[in-house]
């Protein structure tokens, strides 16, 4: 594997075959700034945000994208704590702390206000007078109630970016009619479209046919992204103008606002999509096929992929009758079914070794030869998360760091972000109730209970 | 009397005022070199939210996703799957295989503020557009890479895309049922929208640092890592030493979770994810005696697999047992969260996605009406938008070049007939609808004077 990589990377880096290229060292320098973040500066150091997510994971990860980028980031949360630390897969903890509260505590300082309190909101109050950015959770109007809503925190601080995240949003007929409705990230995955994609062919047995969650909180790092961006475009416009405003999310659009297929699909084909089990919508063979020892991709695009891909796997003898894209892009069921067999009985033949060589030396051929209609079969091995961890590639960029704490330990989490001059990076995680009080409480001047 | 909240929200963000409000990102310049569906969304955002965006495509060729579509299904001879990927652009033909070519670009760079491509590493420094050359020409410019497996590691030079990200990064293995053969991806290519908005969010980060301390940077933006950043599969089996798999369609977070039949043949999504949104669900139920169960009065007990199974199976026999219309008038009663499993027809005639600016019907000079996705963020002051949608490729060769480059129509038609510039073939996807008269087009024509 290691000659093949070699060769690989000769021809896929056309920059390294120029004879002569110059500012190859540039190149060089500049890849290797990217791989640390030891002494550099964090872009979002001057800003502090308030973290008032309640019960709602989209909150909890907007707050942490902006930690990882240099944020001072306060989460309050009331006295007996965020209902969002018991969340957690099967209820795992560590130290009763769930995982997902655990793996968004990034960076951020954990204090408790009671906000229905008039001294949580004085003290919110002088927090806010300091803050750039505040985003809550709660039910649309539940903080103007308590007289620390937009409106008013806006008088306190022109400057004020209030980032609100709930399932419908602080604004419309329906926000206001469903503003007691709680967030989830499955209600909002199936209410965006999402789920209604997910799922075996119509014909296959209950429930597998039925809607299914993408298995992991699609909608809340959705949402999260957003809320970020837009939080972050107004934080760009108030640098150059000293204006703050109100950023408003509805988690129960999510995924139909990230992927945005859904409304046009709709709009223009007027009928829904089913779901489709492994095939794909758009082209086949388009998906991870079974092999004998775990699951490969093989996706062909262009035509001369899919050539490739005949030749390789042995099945040349049906390219005929599915010579083009259009051919191969059908919405007749039976047809892509009858394809993706053909395929699926060729992978199952091989290990993903075998598929994987074959490939590679196949498209480092194609790529050096002047022919340039070769196709460029590519392939990967689906992984599970325990085996991602084990990859060479994530250790040597990494993806994993593992952050001490005193009472949590040693804990694993995912980061991304690498930049030249500001990268994003995991400093420390605080997730007890109330741990950081007393540095905040005096950096702040906040008045303590009796 | 103080006023009504919302009548307050409603005017904060009412959506006829939206054009005559200000755009943050007003005077940023783009150069968008990306193609299909990764660094175009990114770069929409950018767009979105007010900074000039100029995608460079080759002639006669295009980007990808211009000829792509699901189901071979095109419309006005364009993929209408197209038009919310790269809606507000400014779209040149320019072959950066041509010294020329890349000359131009390389103008066009020196221009920018931003520059986003998403080839496999090192392609854009073989063709001298990389970070490497632009940043000693416009030390200030802010520059995204973005790939499957980013800039360095030894996987680097691998192509990928959404499927391959998605199986890589272990997103593809965790959807599905346990105990079958069939792993799920995500669809409609969220391995790459999500990674974009990502990166878009990498690049606000940038534009904020650029605003305080006068820097530019380059960015590696690396598809698979954004979504493991997704899981909390690694710090789950970190912890407890196992490994969480598939969850079918329950959320093993909460409890009791599920997407279950009603009696009326819908689907519902049912999530249970407070103790005291448990409580009013037991009222909803009339199931007191679960209420007082002490393994599912506190989360962590209720979490527990047995018990989350045990109370799933609770559910989905409740669910049957009612139509959906009811279901939802009870959750809303009694505040747990429970919503209808809603199709790509319901979501494009939702009347609350409309008036929330989330759709939007929008009537374009070129295409007329489509309903596309509104912005990922609404923001009261300087909210996104959308000021037409695509354009076929090479439309505003003239009006960039002359405008910003500030050729002459002779120098242009000379790199013309060089082929170092120029539009569409006869593909589907690239040329404009047959019915718009391109004669009487002001902005292809260009020659000077009115804004875009």
């Amino acid at each position: 594997m290691k000659e093949v990589r070699t060769i690989k990377e000769r021809i896929y880096s056309r920059y390294l075959q120029k004879k002569g290229a110059s500012g190859l060292s540039d190149w060089k320098n500049i890849l290797t700034q990217l791989t640390t973040s030891e002494g550099k500066p964090e872009a979002l150091d001057d800003m502090m945000v308030l973290d008032l997510s309640y019960a709602n994971f989209s909150g909890n990860i907007t707050a942490s994208f902006l930690a990882e980028a240099g944020a001072e980031v306060i989460k309050v949360e009331p006295p007996e704590g965020d209902p969002s630390r018991a969340m957690s897969p099967y209820g795992a903890n560590v130290k009763g702390v769930g995982i997902p509260y655990l793996m968004e505590s990034r960076n951020k300082r954990q204090i408790t206000l009671d906000l229905e309190s008039t001294e949580g909101q004085e003290n919110l109050k002088r927090l806010v007078k300091r803050a750039d950015i505040l985003i809550e959770t709660y039910a649309p109007g539940q903080m103007d109630a308590w007289g620390i809503g937009y409106r008013q925190l806006r008088e306190l601080n022109p400057g004020l970016i209030y980032i609100a995240i709930s399932p419908y949003g602080h604004y419309t007929a329906k926000g206001r009619e469903m503003a007691e409705m709680p967030w989830t990230d499955l209600t909002s995955q199936a209410e965006s479209g999402l789920a209604a994609l997910i799922g075996d062919l119509p014909d296959a047995p209950e429930p597998y046919n039925w809607p299914t969650r993408a298995g992991f909180y699609a909608a809340g790092y959705t949402s999260a992204v957003g809320a970020a961006c837009g939080g972050l475009v107004a934080s760009f416009f108030k640098r150059r103008t000293g204006e703050g405003q109100m950023v408003d999310i509805a988690t129960a659009d999510a995924y139909a606002s990230c992927v945005g297929f859904p409304p046009t699909i709709g709009y223009v084909w007027k009928k829904p999509r089913l779901r489709y089990g492994t095939l794909d919508y758009g082209l086949c063979p388009y998906g991870f096929f079974k092999c004998q020892d775990g699951y490969v991709a093989i996706a062909c695009f262009r035509d001369q992929d899919f050539r490739a891909a005949l030749k390789l796997l042995g099945q040349w003898k049906i390219e005929e009758e599915w010579k083009t894209l259009l051919d191969r892009i059908t919405d007749d069921i039976d047809k892509v079914k009858e394809l993706n067999a053909v395929v699926e009985k060729a992978v199952g033949k091989y290990t993903y070794k075998q598929i994987n060589e074959k490939f590679a030396s196949y498209s480092v051929k194609a790529a050096g030869s002047k022919w340039r209609g070769g196709g460029l079969p590519v392939t990967t091995k689906m992984l599970t998360p325990d085996e991602v961890l084990q990859e060479e590639h994530w250790i040597t960029r990494g993806t994993f760091p593992k952050i001490a704490h005193p009472s949590f330990g040693l804990v694993t989490l995912p980061t991304t972000g690498k930049m030249t001059k500001t990268p994003l990076r995991v400093k420390w995680i605080s997730a007890n109730i109330g741990e950081d009080n007393d540095y905040v409480f005096e950096k702040y001047g906040l008045v303590k209970n009796k | 009397m103080t006023e009504d909240y919302f009548n307050f929200t409603d005017k904060l963000f009412a959506r006829e005022d939206i054009d005559k409000k200000a755009e943050a990102l007003k005077g940023i310049r783009v150069l968008d070199l990306s193609h299909m569906i990764f660094g175009p969304t990114a770069a929409k955002t950018l767009a979105q939210y007010g900074a000039e965006v100029i995608k460079v495509e080759v002639p006669n060729q295009g980007d990808y996703w211009r000829g792509g579509t699901y189901w071979g299904k095109y419309w006005k001879h364009s993929n209408p799957l197209w038009h919310f990927i790269n809606p507000g652009k400014y779209f040149v033909g320019i072959d950066v295989k041509k010294p020329k070519g890349k000359d131009l670009i390389l103008r066009l760079a020196e221009k920018a503020d931003v520059i986003i491509e998403n080839f496999t590493s090192g392609t854009v420094e073989a063709w001298g557009i990389g970070y490497s050359q632009v940043s000693k020409i416009n030390p200030k410019v802010i520059y995204a890479s973005l790939s499957t497996y980013g800039q360095f590691g030894p996987r680097r030079y691998a192509p990928g895309w959404d499927l391959l990200a998605q199986g890589a990064s272990g997103v593809l293995s965790v959807t599905g049922h346990p105990d079958t053969d069939k792993y799920f991806k995500v669809p409609d290519f969220f391995g790459d929208f999500f990674p974009a908005y990502y990166a878009a969010m990498l690049i606000f980060i940038a534009l904020n640092y650029r605003e305080r301390a006068g820097e530019g940077q380059y960015i590696d933006g690396c598809q698979a890592e954004i979504l493991m950043r997704t899981l909390g599969h690694f710090t789950y089996h970190d912890a407890t030493g196992e490994s969480l798999g598939r969850t079918g369609n329950m959320d093993p977070s909460t409890s009791p979770s599920g997407i279950f039949k009603t009696r009326d043949g819908k689907f519902v999504a049912v999530a249970i994810a407070t103790d005291k949104q448990f409580q009013s669900f037991c009222k909803a139920l009339g199931r007191d005696d679960l209420a007082q169960n002490d393994l599912y009065k506190k989360a962590a007990s209720r979490l527990k697999r047995e018990n989350a199974l045990a109370l799933n199976k609770v559910l989905e026999e409740w669910v049957i047992t009612i139509d959906v219309q009811e279901l939802a008038g009870l959750a809303r009663k009694h505040r747990f969260a429970a919503a209808e499993v809603m199709d790509d027809v319901q979501i494009s005639q939702d009347k609350w996605r409309e008036e929330r600016g989330s759709t939007i019907l929008f009537e374009d000079d070129m295409y007329k009406k489509l309903l596309v996705e509104g912005p990922i963020a609404m923001l009261s002051k300087t909210p996104g938008r959308i000021k037409w949608l695509t354009r076929p490729l090479g439309y505003h060769n003239r009006y960039v070049f002359k405008k910003i480059l500030g050729l002459t129509e002779d120098q242009i038609k000379d790199l013309e007939k060089e082929r170092v510039v120029g539009t569409w073939d006869y593909r589907v996807g690239q040329r404009p609808p047959i019915y718009h008269d391109l004669s009487k087009d002001k902005i292809f024509n260009y020659e000077g004077g009115e804004d875009h």
